[in-house]
This record gives C-alpha cells, sequence and structure tokens, in this order.
C-alpha cells in the first residue's frame, strides 16, 4: 500500500475496487466503516453486492472481467472533462500524452456495453473521484486473479496520478491481499527477478554485492515464477531445462492453485518433491520427503503486513513432537549441500538481511520493539527515523526521473467466456473466518463449525429457478476441467449468469474447474473468472451419502483417525 | 502462573496486534492488543484462530516426526536421516540437470520474513538459481 491502514478512516472519498473488505480484511473494513461515518463518500466497484457496497454512495455493479475498460473510461471522463490536476501531471509524471491516446475512445458510452455500466454512473464516479480532496483506491483479489491484473494496477494508479492523489496522507493506491505476510514473502525477496527489498538480480552492482556478502558466485538469470512450473514438468521436452525438484515451503499448490489436476500430474512427473509445513496437507500426499516445522506460536520473527509494517510475532509455546523452525531446517540442508549457514536466531538473520538492504536498514529488532510496528522505507537506524507511513512524499516516485509514469492498456475480454456449453461465469471469492487452504482454521473447533464441507456456490434466485433448485439443496458443477459438487446458496446479492464459490473447501474445491491462464507480466492465473455449467442432482441422499464419505475418506488421507472426529 | 505474549495475528494482511493468554504452556485465550492498525480489536479469526496449536485434528493433523516416502509409502525418520536424504538428492539433481532444474517457494504464510530470506538465500547462492517465488499470485 501506498499508504497506511490508519489514513483509510481520513480519506475524503474511497473509491474500493474488487475488493471485500468485510469478508478478507474485517478490521480494514472497519476503517472504511469509519470513514464513511466521518462524512467520506464511498464508491465500490464489485460484480456482487458486498458488505461494502450496501454502505456505498455508489456501486458500480460491472460483469466480471470488465475492469480495464472500466478504469479507462473513468480516465477518460476525468481528461474530457477537464478535471486532471494538470499541475501534478505536469510536475510529477511522464507518459501523460501516450495514456490520454488510449483512453480516448473509451468514453463511457463506448465502455457500457463491455461493463453493463449505466454512462451516467461512470461519469458521477469518475467526477466524485476526481473533485474530493484526497481520493484513496483500495483494491483487492478481485483486480488480482484477472489475466489482466497488471495493466488493471497500472490502470488505477494512473487515475491516482491524474488527480494528484499521491504525494500527501489519507491518498493513494492500496492493494489489499489475502494471505497474512504476502508483503513479508515479496520484501525478502521469495520473488525471481529480485533480493530483499526489490533489488533486482539482473543489477550487477546489486549481485556483485550479494556475491561478496554470501561469498559465492549468482545467477543473473530472472528465475521461474511459480505458476511456470506445470508447464516445465508436463511440456518441456528437453530434460535440461524441466523443473526436477521442487522445495514446497509452507504453501499448499494441491489446493491453492487453479487446476489442480494439472498440479496433481506436475507434483507426480517432478522426481523430487520436499514439503515443508506443520500440518499434513494435499500437497504432502505427492511428496517425496516431509520435514515438519514449528508454526506460529512456536517461533519468533517479523511479519510484514499489508501496509507494509514490520512487527514481531513471537513464540508463545513449546512445539509438541519432533520438528524444528524452517530456518534451521533450511540451514541444516544448505549446510548438508556444502554451503554452511549456521544462524544462532532470528534476530541474526534479520541483521545480516538489513545489512544487505538499504531500504530496511533502520528498521531494527530493537527499534520494531520500541515501537511496535515500521513501515519501510526505513533507512536509518537512528531513533528518529521512525519510518514512512506513506510513499511518494512530495510527489517523488521510484523511477529513475523521480517521476510517476502514466500507463493505459487496452481492455481484453477474460481467457475462457462463456458459451453455450457452458453458459454460466465463475469466480472464486473468500469467506469470513476461514483461511486460505484452511489447514488452520480448519482445526479451530470455534472457526470450524462456521460452515462445512462441501461449501456452497452462490447464484442469483433467477438461477435457482431456472435449474429447479433451492437453498441447500446440493449441485454438480461442471467446467472443461473437472467437476465438483457443492451446495446452492440463492442470493439477490449476484447478477443471473454469474456464480461464486470460495476456494477453500477440500470436496468443493473450486479450483478443480479454474482455468490456468496467466497474465502475461505477473503470471498471475485467471482464477477469478471461469466458464461453467450446473446440474440439478435428483438423487440427492446419495449425493450426501457422496460428500460424507469423501470427508471420511480426505481426513483417513490426512493420517485422521475416523472414530475420533469431533474431538 | 500464566503469561501474556505479545505478538502479531497470523491470517490476514491487516497485522492486527494480539496478546497470547498461555497458561500451563498451553495457550487458553487471545485478546487484542493496541496495535496500529487494529487499535484493540480483533476479528473472530484472530479471537479464536489459536486454537489450531492445540491440534484438534478436525481436518488434517500436525506433522511431528520427518517422513520419507519408501516404497510409496511416508515412513517417519530421524532428522539426520531426513537432512542428508534432501541434501544428496538435491545436489545429485542439481549435477545431472544444472542448478535452474530446482524450483523452491518462499511462504506468505506462518514462517515469517526471516524464514523467507533464508529460503530464498539457500535457492541463490546454495543450489544456484533464481527460482523462488511464492504464492502471492494465486
Ligand atoms: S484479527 Fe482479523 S483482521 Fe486482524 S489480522 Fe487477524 S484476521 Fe486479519
Amino acid at each position: 500500500m501506498s499508504m497506511g491502514v490508519p489514513e483509510i478512516e481520513d480519506a475524503k472519498l474511497l473509491f474500493i475496487f474488487g475488493y471485500n473488505g468485510a469478508d478478507a480484511h474485517p478490521i480494514v473494513a472497519r476503517r472504511i466503516v469509519k470513514a464513511k461515518q466521518k462524512g467520506a463518500k464511498l464508491i465500490v466497484t464489485d460484480p456482487r453486492i458486498t458488505e461494502s457496497a450496501r454502505i456505498a454512495d455508489m456501486h458500480l455493479q460491472l460483469k466480471g472481467g470488465s475492469n480495464m475498460a472500466l478504469i479507462n473510461a473513468i480516465g477518460n471522463v476525468i481528461i474530457a472533462e477537464g478535471l486532471a490536476d494538470k499541475k501534478f501531471v505536469e510536475d510529477h509524471t511522464s507518459g501523460y500524452e501516450e495514456y490520454k491516446a488510449i483512453v480516448e475512445k473509451y468514453t463511457p458510452e463506448y465502455a457500457e456495453p463491455i461493463c453493463h455500466v449505466s454512462p451516467d454512473l461512470i461519469r458521477e464516479a469518475a467526477r466524485a473521484y476526481a473533485k474530493a480532496e484526497t481520493s484513496m483506491i483500495l483494491y483487492g483479489m478481485g483486480v488480482c486473479q484477472f489475466a489482466q491484473a497488471v495493466d488493471v494496477v497500472k490502470g488505477l494508479a494512473s487515475l491516482a496520478l491524474l488527480t494528484g492523489n499521491f504525494g500527501g496522507p489519507n491518498m493513494g493506491i492500496g492493494p489489499v491481499r489475502g494471505q497474512n505476510n504476502v508483503q513479508g514473502a515479496c520484501d525478502m525477496g521469495a520473488l525471481p527477478n529480485c533480493y530483499s527489498g526489490y533489488q533486482s538480480v539482473t543489477d550487477d552492482a546489486v549481485r556483485e554485492k550479494f556475491e561478496k556478502a554470501w561469498g559465492v558466485p549468482l545467477s543473473n538469470k530472472v528465475g521461474i515464477p511459480l505458476t511456470h512450473v506445470p508447464h516445465r514438468v508436463l511440456e518441456e521436452k528437453d530434460e535440461a531445462k524441466k523443473i526436477h525438484a521442487y522445495y514446497i515451503f509452507g504453501e499448499d499448490p494441491a489446493q491453492s492453485d487453479p487446476d489442480l489436476a494439472e498440479i496433481r500430474e506436475t507434483l507426480d512427473k517432478i522426481d523430487f518433491v520436499i514439503m515443508q509445513d506443520i500440518f499434513m496437507n494435499k500437497t504432502g500426499l505427492h511428496a517425496d520427503v516431509i520435514l515438519p516445522s514449528t508454526s506460529w506460536g512456536e517461533h519468533d520473527g517479523i511479519y510484514s503486513c499489508c501496509d507494509r509494517g514490520f512487527q514481531r510475532i513471537r513464540k508463545a509455546i513449546e512445539p509438541k513432537g519432533d520438528v524444528k523452525t524452517d530456518w534451521e531446517i533450511i540451514s541444516l540442508i544448505s549446510t548438508a549441500m556444502g554451503y554452511p549457514m549456521n544462524y544462532k536466531n532470528t534476530q541474526e538473520i534479520w541483521d545480516e538481511m538489513r545489512s544487505l538492504t538499504p531500504s530496511f536498514y533502520g528498521a531494527t529488532y530493537e527499534k520494531i520493539e520500541a515501537l511496535g510496528s515500521i513501515q519501510w522505507p526505513c533507512r536509518d537506524e537512528s531513533m528518529e527515523d521512525k519510518g514512512t507511513p506513506y510513499l511518494h512524499k512530495g510527489g517523488k516516485f521510484a523511477h529513475p526521473d523521480g517521476r510517476g509514469k502514466f500507463f493505459a492498456s487496452e481492455w481484453r475480454p477474460p481467457c475462457e467466456v462463456e458459451s453455450s456449453e457452458y453458459p454460466y461465469s465463475l469466480s472464486t471469492v473468500r469467506e469470513v473466518g476461514h483461511y486460505s487452504v484452511r489447514t488452520m482454521t480448519g482445526n479451530c473447533r470455534a472457526l470450524a463449525n462456521l460452515e462445512d464441507e462441501p461449501g456452497w456456490i452462490q447464484m442469483s434466485p433467477a438461477d435457482c429457478e431456472k435449474l429447479n433448485v433451492k437453498e441447500g439443496d446440493l449441485i454438480r458443477v461442471y467446467s472443461r476441467r473437472g467437476s465438483l459438487i457443492t451446495r446452492v446458496m440463492p442470493t439477490e446479492r449476484v447478477k443471473a449468469g454469474a456464480t461464486y464459490m470460495t476456494y477453500q473447501w477440500w470436496i468443493g474445491a473450486c479450483n478443480e474447474l479454474t482455468t490456468p491462464y496467466l497474465d502475461p507480466i505477473s503470471n498471475t492465473p485467471e482464477s477469478k473468472y471461469c466458464a461453467i455449467n450446473l446440474e440439478k442432482i435428483d438423487d440427492q441422499a446419495s449425493a450426501e451419502q457422496f460428500v460424507k464419505d469423501s470427508y471420511e475418506s480426505i481426513r483417513t488421507n490426512m493420517g485422521i483417525d475416523t472414530a475420533k472426529k469431533g474431538v | 502462573m500464566g503469561k501474556q505474549i505479545l505478538t502479531t495475528c497470523p491470517y490476514c494482511g491487516a497485522g492486527c496486534q494480539l496478546y497470547l493468554n498461555v497458561n500451563d504452556g498451553k495457550i487458553v485465550s487471545a485478546t487484542p492488543a493496541a496495535g496500529r492498525t487494529n487499535e484493540e480489536t480483533l476479528c473472530l479469526k484472530g479471537r479464536y484462530g489459536w486454537d489450531f496449536l492445540n491440534d484438534p485434528q478436525i481436518l488434517t493433523k500436525r506433522l511431528t516426526k520427518p517422513l520419507i516416502r519408501k516404497n510409496g509409502i511416508l515412513e517417519e525418520v530421524e532428522w539426520d536421516e531426513a537432512i542428508s536424504y534432501t541434501a544428496g538428492r538435491l545436489s545429485e539433481i542439481k549435477a545431472k540437470y544444472g542448478p535452474d532444474s530446482i524450483m523452491g517457494t518462499g511462504s506468505a504464510r506462518g514462517p515469517g520474513n526471516e524464514a523467507n530470506y533464508v529460503m530464498q538465500k539457500f535457492m541463490r547462492a546454495a543450489v544456484g538459481t533464481n527460482n523462488v517465488d511464492h504464492c502471492a499470485r494465486v
């Protein structure tokens, strides 16, 4: 996020794009409600009537997969009506003319048939966004999980550039992402193209610095993204270019990745699969070796929250069983492979990381301890440098010329659209109470009871009537890649023809259905959108039995003694 | 006597601060702390999400011992064997197909920043590849 979470409540206008705060981050959602109470205007763009949409001043209920067209239309209105912040554009940005040339044709009338939002509403939203004293954009997975994700994010940033909504408090643009430490994994360089602090592996000076510190020559070739692994295993013919070993650390691709059938095949074909985790999971069923690690609550460290805040996690209890911390396990393997690593504790690791990462250098353990939270960049060790609540202060950007770069791109339709054979669209969404792949919350007694297998599919009442199904009925869902059984949840909140499922269920695993199409830049799979068909199940009793049997067999596969159920 | 441990909620990027209340080496409850982002509030997940640490085995169970697949079946082994087996197989594959034939992940979940730093260093310095990524994309 370019801003801090507390600033949300002081923005004069919030533009919420494909982000369902109430479900994804309840505490961020609370700030949105507060902002509204303090008089902020709220514009929500979402195909569903989300909690935020209910309290919004304007709800742009666009058709799934049309984000780019809508954003271009908003830019078009701001320019056409002379609402741009000309001084900011002149002093602090580049690429305006190219931007203008692309959005020119996206008049609200041109966008309407693509987005299904009325031209009046688009104009009204654009005017409100441009005219508010400080406007803040919050976006979520509704943006990121489309194949055109990176374009859309840059398009949103361009709206903030166009209206001068960067460089001060209570404005800017903020991704609010799913998993708790996505920011941290990126910050630390768990990315194929950069070391910690976003330092590029192709920058010679940076690489030499790391080579010197680590004492070995390093590769200057950008690595492959996770989402390319299936291709590099199943389709790559050249043995030397294939992936032969896969070290999976704290993730569960056999549940969380799109197109699960393909992932299972991939894991089975890879010569050697290492899984390191706290719980047995679906990936474990394909692993050659499983390394048990300590969990949150059992180890020390630092997380980065969504607004760049470094905060401590602390060990509260002793782990049970013969487990080790993640960094110890990796260090032992490294040492056994001839590259010794001997860290005593997390602080020692953190200090090494800081010494190589200028933008985090000032965030010492002592300072995080004293202040509770430090938002990077924090460059100086002295107590004076308390970090950076918002980025781009005074309109300075990270590009070499210090300017924010405009970016517009033509709208592209989703890779897989509805057809006569698969007449409905399916999007994956998040749900309150259950976290990601669920091994953690699914094992919390108070949370496990919230909902139960096999999960639900949200459908419009009109579609339910057409298929003659009612709430709670089991229904079969098909795509070109797989099928599953789930329960019907009729809701007025979705449009006819569109359906929604949450992704954490094991029997109703919606990733059996989703597509592996990727955004060409971010390599994000398009899991927000695919085409499906629905089929009423006449024999409900045997479908119920099937669900029950599948649940028991999953638990048995995970090594749980079935008789212990309900403990 | 019980103790209170200040920590960060592991369930979403909001980064709420909370106290784990520990009695007899067991977590008994969680209470909100005055964090920058949460100001003494927590959602359901923050309040009750610690229970998995007691391993109630509702959905799956905690791993408590290293396992190696032998003749198709996962068998419990000692750490020494697990580490030397893993390091050996990785070295073999690296020698045969080169470092870029190995892929590693970071973790966007519980392990924390230090473990991610060590993982990417391992992939880059010990294995010799930039093939490291995490599930942010998924
Ligand atoms: S308490 Fe709720 S909102 Fe806060 S970090 Fe945890 S899951 Fe997120």
